[in-house]
């Protein structure tokens, strides 16, 4: 079936493309006009975008939406994943996420913190959320086997055969690392960590970690850069942390994750923890522009109740008495485990309102909205579903103005956000959302509009009420087919897993079969996740990697 | 055959009919065992869904006694292979770790990972039976019980609780482990004593580590907990009568339910071994079995009984595995191609009882009519 969206602006970056047209599908992908085997085609389907934005499906890179610790959160805080008749909750079911995202015009959505070890509840999570395509990173960097290989200099070879057998046996889309050896530290005590500490026990530095899974990433050709949660997350002077990694890649490809939360530049140096922090902002967007080989997602705080959810379990554990309401949960893990403390950021408080004002003033100042992916780290600084909030005061200084002005002057005198002239574009829009996120997942198919492209499609009407106009798709197509009407879904398409089709090196599954059998008694098949586990389905889709 | 309608051997196909119609007819439908691998967890959600039931794990008691201390306020735990490798303390509280074969494996061996590599591993025990195979140190239980033991214990953590006490020992040990863990069933000693453990853990992480490690219910529990948090946002038991899942913790608990009226049919499934409730018999209901051989189902069970493959055994599943606190995949130990899993029968029942929703997507909600804020 060819399909013609008609007459709507039409917004692609990665072909310069911004203005009034058509874009043409047919069998689920994207066909040019001018393909010999549509030319001269009248449309079996007309689809009218007139007065419409016309833009790819959304692409999540960072967002809490499967997992044990996700699951935990949920039993903590029973009334915050309330599910009211009409009303779909992102702290809900799978079913409420995926809804949430196609209706806000995102097609795919990434979950950041897998644990190998917890790979299968985690790919049965993710499996339920429907209407998107979803794809989950899996955790390595406090697991002790790694530790091991690299505490006994095993050799490059040995860890990067390691990574791609956990990549393979979790089928993960990618790689993490949350505060390397911080989680080990924190069980033998530590409550600070730092790049160069060292891992007591390993007599390893969390540096050593770092360069080992970088090193593994790259030459396994992940298409996805190692994705980096970097240590002294939230902490004044935490944008010493974020620098010192960037400059520990030495040029290898690297995704920060939630830069927000470490762009803290502490007030007296002398004394980081009490002097309180300012926005370390241009200070990241200045070493970004300088280093090619960084992307980082924001991790924009929002107002209200949320959950706090991190594999960082040393982090977690000293953020616990802020939690609110008084109740958390630390779980010492196999490898990391996992920490959930509720959060609420006060929209009066001057701390949350600067925070707010951090995120915005990373996106505003970035040099290349492609490298700087909008993210919320749903629901570390609230829920995804304040995107169309931000995108509207990434667009209307004037709004961003007002907002201010609502908020403690901590905001605006400890950040730069009130100078901004800056407004983005829809071309813009599109680097943060769409092209962006896919480049960075390595998925060539999604992200753009051009001829080949997956009919991942979203179509906006253009409204002066941004936050109206992103909240409620007017259609969005999922490979071809329209999944929202007028920002309700019509059509509940399951969407299908990413993993990346990375081979096992045999030697290495035997040594891990061992270990694993010694360690847990239960070997490797345990921590798989076969195709049988999803019974009268096909749920995996590979993603190649990199040539 | 491994289908019965009224005790009596029927076509599969027939019994399916005859389930469908039984559950689809019903007014408050119940949906309870769920003590299964998690595909058919998952079914029996989608179908609960559809057909309006409530639902309550085989599991439930149990389980709600951990989930009601997690509620209240939270916990800090571990798991079994951070405790064999890390743990130079181990306290078994009450009976219930000593009938785990947990005990024996932390007894036999020291901490191997960790700061507490080397040392030698202390095991001590709070009131319970304790065990010729095992060397370790008893300490007495109050009179007034054993979660008023662990509220004393936290007091003298805490420093509280002054002066000469028969536990104070116990709690010196605590504050200088390295690496304490408290092994416990949080069945045995209920909600409010889970909450005092959690708080004990907690204060003494103030210095030093210490976790709990809550040992599982036998039929599936914890995995249905997960399952129950994605499919619902919620914890397993849950009303889907107004449409939408309701969490509610004693209104949905079956036994209550059933005892009061308020159930008038109800589908039992049980793949895996579980104890068969008195209600199947008076109350209309589907049971799903599991059994390694066809003649260990009568027939009699219930109105429709259908024989299931059991997981792990007859086909490679998902199922709650102890030794790792996880799920895990479990292979097919002895392979029966010719058994029928449980979640192809409940998705067959499903595909029978709501044609309706099959136009949109089996087992997924009707689109919602109101818009949401965002
Ligand atoms: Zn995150």
């Amino acid at each position: 079936m060819l399909t013609r969206i008609a007459g709507g602006r039409v917004v692609d970056p990665t072909a310069g493309r911004d203005a009034v047209g058509d874009v043409w599908i047919e069998d689920g992908r994207i066909v040019a006009q001018s393909d010999p085997a549509v030319a001269d085609r009248a449309p079996d389907r007309t689809i009218d975008a007139a007065g419409c934005i016309v833009m790819a499906g959304g692409v999540e890179v960072h967002s809490h939406i499967a997992g044990g610790n996700v699951v935990l959160a949920r039993l903590l805080l029973p009334e915050l994943g309330v599910s009211e008749p009409g009303a779909p909750n992102p702290h809900g079911s799978g079913s409420d996420v995926g809804q949430l995202y196609a209706r806000m015009g995102y097609t795919t959505a990434v979950e950041p913190a897998m644990p190998p070890v917890n790979a299968l509840a985690t790919q049965l999570e993710l499996a339920e959320i429907p209407l998107l395509d979803r794809g989950g990173l899996c955790v390595m960097g406090n697991d002790d086997h790694l530790l091991q290989l690299l505490r006994d200099r095993a050799g490059a070879e040995a860890v990067r055969d390691l990574v791609a057998l956990n990549l393979a046996t979790s089928r993960a889309l990618g790689v993490k690392v949350i505060n390397a050896g911080g989680a080990d530290a924190f069980k033998d005590g530590a409550v600070r960590f730092s790049l160069d500490d060292e891992v007591p026990a390993y007599g390893l530095t969390s540096r050593t970690i770092l360069t080992g899974l970088l090193d593994a990433v790259e030459t396994l050709k992940v298409p996805h850069p190692l994705h980096v949660h970097c240590s002294n997350l939230g902490l004044p002077g935490a944008d010493d942390s974020l620098i010192e990694t960037l400059e520990a890649a030495e040029g290898r490809r690297i995704h920060f994750a939630h830069a927000q939360f470490y762009a803290y530049a502490a007030v007296d140096k002398d004394n980081p923890l009490t002097g309180g922090f300012a926005s370390a902002a241009p200070r990241i967007a200045e070493v970004l522009a300088r280093h090619p080989n960084a992307t980082l997602d924001i991790g924009q705080v929002v107002f209200g109740q949320t959950a706090t959810i991190s594999l960082d379990i040393l982090r977690q554990f000293s953020g616990r008495k802020a939690a609110s309401p008084r109740k958390w949960i630390l779980n010492a893990g196999d490898a990391e485990g996992g920490g959930i403390v509720p959060f609420r950021y006060r929209d009066r408080g001057p701390t949350s309102s600067l925070q707010f004002a951090i995120g915005l003033e990373l996106m505003l100042l970035s040099p290349d909205p492609e490298r700087t992916i909008l993210t919320t780290d749903h629901p570390n600084g609230g829920p995804f579903t304040a995107y169309p909030r931000i995108l509207h005061l990434l667009m209307d200084k004037e709004a961003r103005d007002r907002e201010l002005a609502s908020h403690p002057r901590a905001a605006t005198e400890r950040s730069g956000l009130s100078g901004i002239a800056r407004e983005y574009t829809f071309s813009e829009v599109a680097q943060l959302t769409r092209s962006g996120p896919a480049k960075l997942l390595g998925l060539s198919d999604r992200g753009h509009l051009r001829p080949g492209a997956r009919a991942d499609i979203a179509l906006y009407r253009d409204q002066p009420d941004r936050t109206a106009m992103f909240a409620r798709a007017h259609r969005v197509l999922k490979d071809g087919a329209v999944i929202v009407e007028d920002g309700e879904v019509v059509a509940w398409s399951r969407g299908r897993t990413l993993s990346l089709a990375v081979e096992a090196d045999a030697g290495m599954a035997r040594r891990a079969e061992t270990y694993l059998q010694g360690r847990f008694g239960a070997g490797l098949s345990s921590f798989s996740v076969p195709d049988a586990a999803f019974p009268g389905r096909a749920v995996f889709e590979a993603v190649p990697c990199r040539t | 055959m491994t289908a019965w309608i009224d005790g009596q051997a029927v076509e599969r196909d027939a019994a399916v009919a005859a389930a469908a119609a039984l559950l689809a007819g019903a007014r408050a439908p119940l949906v309870a065992g769920l003590c299964a691998e998690a595909a058919a967890v998952q079914a029996a959600f989608d179908l609960a869904r559809a057909i309006g039931a409530s639902l309550d794990p085989a599991a439930g008691a149990p389980l709600y006694a951990d989930l009601g201390a997690l509620a209240a306020g939270g916990a800090m735990t571990t798991t079994p292979a951070e405790a064999r490798g890390r743990a130079d303390l181990v306290l078994a509280l009450g009976r219930a770790p000593w009938a785990s074969g947990l005990l024996h494996d932390l007894a036999a061996e020291g901490p191997v990972r960790g700061r507490a590599a080397g040392r030698p591993r202390a095991v001590v025990a709070l009131g319970g039976p304790g065990d010729g195979g095992v060397q370790h140190v008893a300490y007495p239980v109050d009179a007034a019980g054993l979660p008023a033991s662990v509220g004393l214990l936290r007091g003298l953590v805490a420093g509280r609780v002054a002066g000469p006490h028969p536990l104070a020992d116990l709690a010196v040990r605590l504050r200088e482990a390295l690496y304490g863990v408290v092994v416990v069933d949080p069945a045995e000693i209920g909600a409010l004593g889970t909450e005092m453990l959690n708080g004990l853990v907690k204060d003494l992480n103030e210095t030093t580590r210490c976790f709990a490690l809550p040992l599982g219910d036998p039929h599936q529990g914890r995995a249905v907990a997960q399952v129950a948090a994605w499919s619902t946002g919620q914890g397993p038991r849950v009303g889907f009568g107004r449409g939408h899942p309701e969490h509610d913790p004693w209104r949905f608990d079956a036994a209550r339910q059933v005892a009061a009226g308020e159930v008038d049919a109800a589908l039992w499934l049980a793949s895996l071994p579980a104890p068969l409730p008195a209600w199947t018999r008076n109350l209309p209901t589907v049971a799903l079995l599991g059994a390694s051989q066809d003649d260990a189902i009568r027939g009699d069970e219930a109105r429709v009984v259908i024989g299931v493959g059991v997981p792990g055994e007859a086909f490679g599943a998902a199922l709650w595995h102890p030794g790792r606190a996880a799920i895990a995949w479990h292979e097919a130990t002895a392979p029966r191609p010719a058994a029928s899993p449980a979640a192809a029968i409940l998705a067959e029942i499903l595909t029978q009882t709501s044609a309706d929703l099959r136009s949109g997507l089996a087992g997924r909600p009707a689109p919602h009519p109101e818009p949401a804020s965002c």
